[in-house]
């Protein structure tokens, strides 16, 4: 190994060894030997969290609507990467107008959230107020609820500029390529969205929408703004147990923190795959 | 301190922080935390060794200072010497004993307050009284009332034990697990009754009070409640709730506790903390939490203990017609019990109501 | 795309850019705002005049400013050699790099805050605003390493090779041959870092234990005691300056993602 790369070796350590420090003393932790009200090595914290089906939804919930808040994100940026792909000044304009949300931090997207999908949001009160009054009544509850689809539309909101410059960036290198060799083989404008753009997109893009369904699943600000109590979401049941009035139960809060990191080593781990799976990934 | 009130915030930041700096030459830097957490942060600060904490003067009661004692991480006694503390009214039952603990010196009480529910005049003009009437209120009007998963829920919940009880009485003297039981069971079986009433069919509950009163304000229910009577008059002062609002406590009893200020183990300046702690005793400090345009807390203080000129001042302290008056307030005072109730019973709360299947199912 | 449905594109987006900045503004001042009003009818200014007078939020704003400063300029210092040796690897050793690097992004920030805070305790980091810095350069630094990743694909190594094997030091390679033609993509890395930084709130709130006040903590507790008016405030605080600067920087914008998409596409 060069000098070089032994020292990108040397600081990509600096960055590693957090994490790797965290993840030891929550599993430590986990089994009794570190933590609040540490007893010795033990398994009771273990059998004691996954015996609670409380648990299992908290995670089936937070990672089900972390998918599905991708998805929709990848859907919207698919969707305008394809048809805002030109020079125009419109094209130009819509571009740039997808990516100044980019920015927005969790708590504030989900502050927002709030305010307009809430039962008495602004959704609900401009329904109203233009006259549609019965459908304002009738109006879904969408935050607070259990399936979570204020905060899904809101987290897909927030993710949607990050796919998008992914997407804008993919089409911008690759795109008039393929659209050449569409072209000379003669194929439609739908024909070549559906056969050639959209895989080539969907695939460039699988490696960041995990990333997106990572930064969903792992919010803390958001889901404590827009999420249910029942099935409690994953972080903010980590914070409740670390808060338990009964300090016994505090320990408890390991295993899940675990759990958590658990999902980001899976994420890192699925992005890396995802990335072998783009069509010219043998060449690199 | 817990920051969810900006009343208190504000009295805090603008009227006690500059005036211990002129006067004492010390600097008030507020941090955000409840009990659990400040509990949390200081055994690990103990188990890494930290011989030097972060924070010098931490505002508690009930479960945390339990917890604290038990875990040996208060510094004291120390709440017996402040010069301030001749003035306290010491004979209160509810100052005398946190959650029926014996503060001993490990904290300074600092004031009071009772649990109360808040309802809009305008929306409701008869609202009910008991936890009878409020029972057959919800049944009369479903989806218009809830109760939020904090600790002002958690009062709600003990409050309506006690009723069911037939009153706290049942529950003083430590910790009894099959009263408990008992209490539980009654309480579990009146929300069983009327949870399929509530907002949301008691699917889901807003987080923490802050939200139930947005949501009352809102008109998504009709009630919000509170740990502290006053918080109606400082929050429609605010603007966070309408100027209809009113509050109001059950007959069959309400919730009355003082809070307290302790310090940590380990702090790094327990002679400042104590010199603030004894400046918020103070007659003037007292006064100025009391006024309803800053805090509308109640004060520890023994008023016959105070010179004749401050008796007059808290004597014509003008009370708010939305509050509940004072004579009501003391009628129905109940004591807190024992902190290990409340602990079961929000536990019991969380497996048993709020993660229960749906009701029908129930 | 017909012009109509262009047309419709286009309003969504803008009310999508746009949207959030007004409504913020309007709860900003607005005195009160229950339902079913659509629109506030009384205003004050009572939460933007507190700016004028210092305290909390000021202070709040120059403690996040300071900290995505230095943990912008610390990302970049440490993300230059990563992506610089990560990008020159190949198969295995790039992929496992990689992947190094997409572990703290990917890690919840409550579960790293959590798991961090007993050492930073011990380390006497705990509540202190050195500390809440090096937190957050866990996931910055990474982040910042994949987009370094991605740049030094990009660029040619043959001039280093080059200038290397005519003697040149290590030191001076860097300095004359590496560093100067990426200022740009140098100051976007910075930028990205101090971006990350900005926007924190489990990581502050962990480590930070409540001493230290960045912006976006004053966000989350304004928001969680119902005060809407310094909320907003506090929020456009929080998300003006950026997406004022990345609205200019568009150009960047486009820059910066491309250099991202070989980490998160394999082109």
């Amino acid at each position: 190994m060069t000098r070089d790369a032994r020292a990108g070796m040397v600081a990509a350590t600096v960055i590693i060894v957090p994490v790797v420090v965290g993840l030891l003393y929550t599993a430590s932790a986990s089994v009794g030997l570190t933590g609040l009200d540490a007893h010795g090595l033990s398994t009771a914290r273990l059998a004691r969290v996954s015996a609670d089906s409380q648990v299992w939804r908290a995670i089936a919930w937070t990672l089900s609507t972390a998918t599905a808040g991708a998805l929709l994100a990848l859907t919207a940026a698919v969707t305008l990467a394809s048809v805002v792909r030109g020079t125009s000044i419109g094209d130009r304009a819509a571009r740039w107008l997808a990516i100044v949300p980019l920015p927005i931090p969790h708590v504030v997207a989900a502050s927002l959230g709030l305010l307009v999908l809430g039962e008495s949001g602004l959704l609900a009160r401009w329904t109203a107020a233009a006259g549609w009054v019965s459908i304002a009544r009738h109006l879904p509850a969408i935050t607070l609820d259990p399936w979570g689809i204020g905060f899904t539309l809101t987290m897909a909101w927030k993710e949607t500029p990050f796919l998008a410059i992914v997407a804008f960036a993919v089409l911008a290198t690759r795109g008039a390529q393929l659209d050449e060799v569409a072209r000379t083989l003669g194929a439609g404008r739908w024909a070549t969205f559906r056969r050639v753009t959209l895989p080539v997109l969907v695939r460039a893009l699988a490696p960041a929408t995990i990333a997106a369904t990572v930064f969903i699943a792992g919010s803390f600000e958001a889901p404590i703004i827009l999420g249910p109590s029942d099935p409690l979401p994953l972080p903010v049941l980590i914070w409740e147990r670390y808060g338990d009035l009964d300090l016994a139960r505090r320990g408890d809060a390991y295993v899940l923190i675990l759990i958590a990191f658990a999902i980001g080593i899976v994420g890192a781990a699925a992005v890396s795959w995802a990335r072998r799976w783009d069509l010219d990934a043998e060449t690199r | 301190m817990w920051r969810g009130d900006p009343s208190i915030n504000r009295y805090v930041d603008e009227w006690v922080a500059p005036r211990v700096r002129e006067q004492y030459g010390i600097t008030l830097n507020t941090v955000p935390g409840e009990g659990a957490e400040l509990v949390n942060d200081l055994v690990v600060q103990r188990d890494a060794g930290r011989a030097r904490g972060t924070v010098d003067l931490i505002w508690i009661n009930g479960e945390a200072f339990a917890n604290l004692r038990r875990e040996h991480l208060l510094y004291g006694p120390w709440a017996s010497r402040l010069p301030a503390a001749a003035l306290v009214d010491s004979a209160s039952p509810i100052i005398a004993r946190d959650f029926e603990q014996r503060p001993d010196g490990y904290e300074s009480p600092w004031g009071t307050v009772e649990f109360a529910l808040i309802y809009d005049s305008a929306r409701t003009p008869s609202p009910p009284r008991s936890y009878a009437a409020l029972a057959d209120w919800i049944r009369a009007h479903p989806g218009r009332f809830t109760h939020d998963q904090g600790f002002t829920g958690l009062t709600f919940l003990k409050g309506l034990m006690y009723a069911r009880a037939g009153g706290v009485a049942r529950f003083a003297g430590g910790f009894d697990s099959t009263r408990y039981a008992v209490g539980r069971d009654s309480v579990l079986a009146w929300l069983a009754r009327l949870t399929p009433s509530f907002w949301r069919e008691g699917r889901t509950y807003p987080r923490d009070v802050a939200e139930l009163e947005r949501m009352f304000a809102n008109g998504e229910v009709d009630f919000a409640m509170s740990n502290n009577e006053n918080d109606v008059v400082t929050k429609v002062r605010q603007g966070i709730l309408p100027a209809t609002a009113r509050a109001l406590v059950l007959r069959d009893g309400s919730i009355a506790n003082a809070h307290y200020l302790a310090i940590p183990y380990n702090a790094p300046n327990p002679a400042g903390a104590m010199v603030v702690a004894d400046f918020l005793l103070s007659p003037a400090a007292q006064y100025e939490k009391q006024r309803p345009e800053v805090w509308a807390d109640g004060t520890v203080l023994d008023r016959t203990r105070l010179p004749i000129e401050w008796q007059r001042r808290f004597a014509e302290l003008a009370r708010d017609p939305r509050a509940v008056p004072d004579d009501t307030l003391r009628r129905y005072a109940e004591p807190e019990v024992d902190p290990e109730y409340s602990v079961r019973l929000l536990d019991d709360w969380r497996t048993r109501v709020r993660a229960a299947p749906a009701p029908h199912t129930r | 795309m017909r012009p109509i449905g262009r047309a419709a594109l286009l309003t969504v987006l803008a009310v999508s850019a746009v949207g959030p900045l007004v409504l913020l503004g309007l709860t900003s001042v607005a005195a009160d705002w229950f339902a079913p009003a659509p629109w506030p009818t009384t205003f004050t200014a009572d939460a933007w005049r507190s700016l004028a007078g210092g305290g909390r939020l000021v202070g709040a704003v120059v403690t996040s400013a300071l900290v995505a400063a230095t943990v912008g300029v610390l990302a970049a210092l440490i993300a230059v050699p990563i992506g610089h040796a990560i990008a020159r690897l190949t198969g295995w050793g790039r992929r496992l790099g990689l992947a190094a690097l997409y572990l703290p992004v990917a890690t919840p920030p409550i579960a790293l805050g959590l798991g961090l805070q007993f050492a930073f305790l011990r380390a006497g980091l705990g509540g202190t605003t050195l500390g809440v810095a090096l937190a957050h350069l866990v996931p910055a630094a990474s982040f910042v390493g994949i987009y370094f990743a991605g740049v030094f694909r990009a660029t040619d190594p043959r001039l280093e090779d080059e200038a290397r094997s005519l003697g040149a030091a290590p030191g001076q390679v860097w300095r004359r041959v590496i560093l100067p033609p990426l200022a740009r993509e140098i100051a976007d890395g910075v930028a990205l870092g101090a971006l990350i930084s900005w926007a924190q709130v489990p990581l502050s709130l962990v480590i930070g234990g409540g001493l230290v006040h960045t912006l976006p903590l004053e966000v989350y507790s304004y928001l969680r005691s119902g005060e809407s008016r310094y909320g907003a405030v506090a929020s456009l605080l929080l998300i003006v300056p950026p997406v004022m600067i990345l609205a200019a920087g568009r150009l960047a914008a486009t820059r910066v993602s491309r250099y991202f998409a070989p980490a998160l596409t394999g082109i």
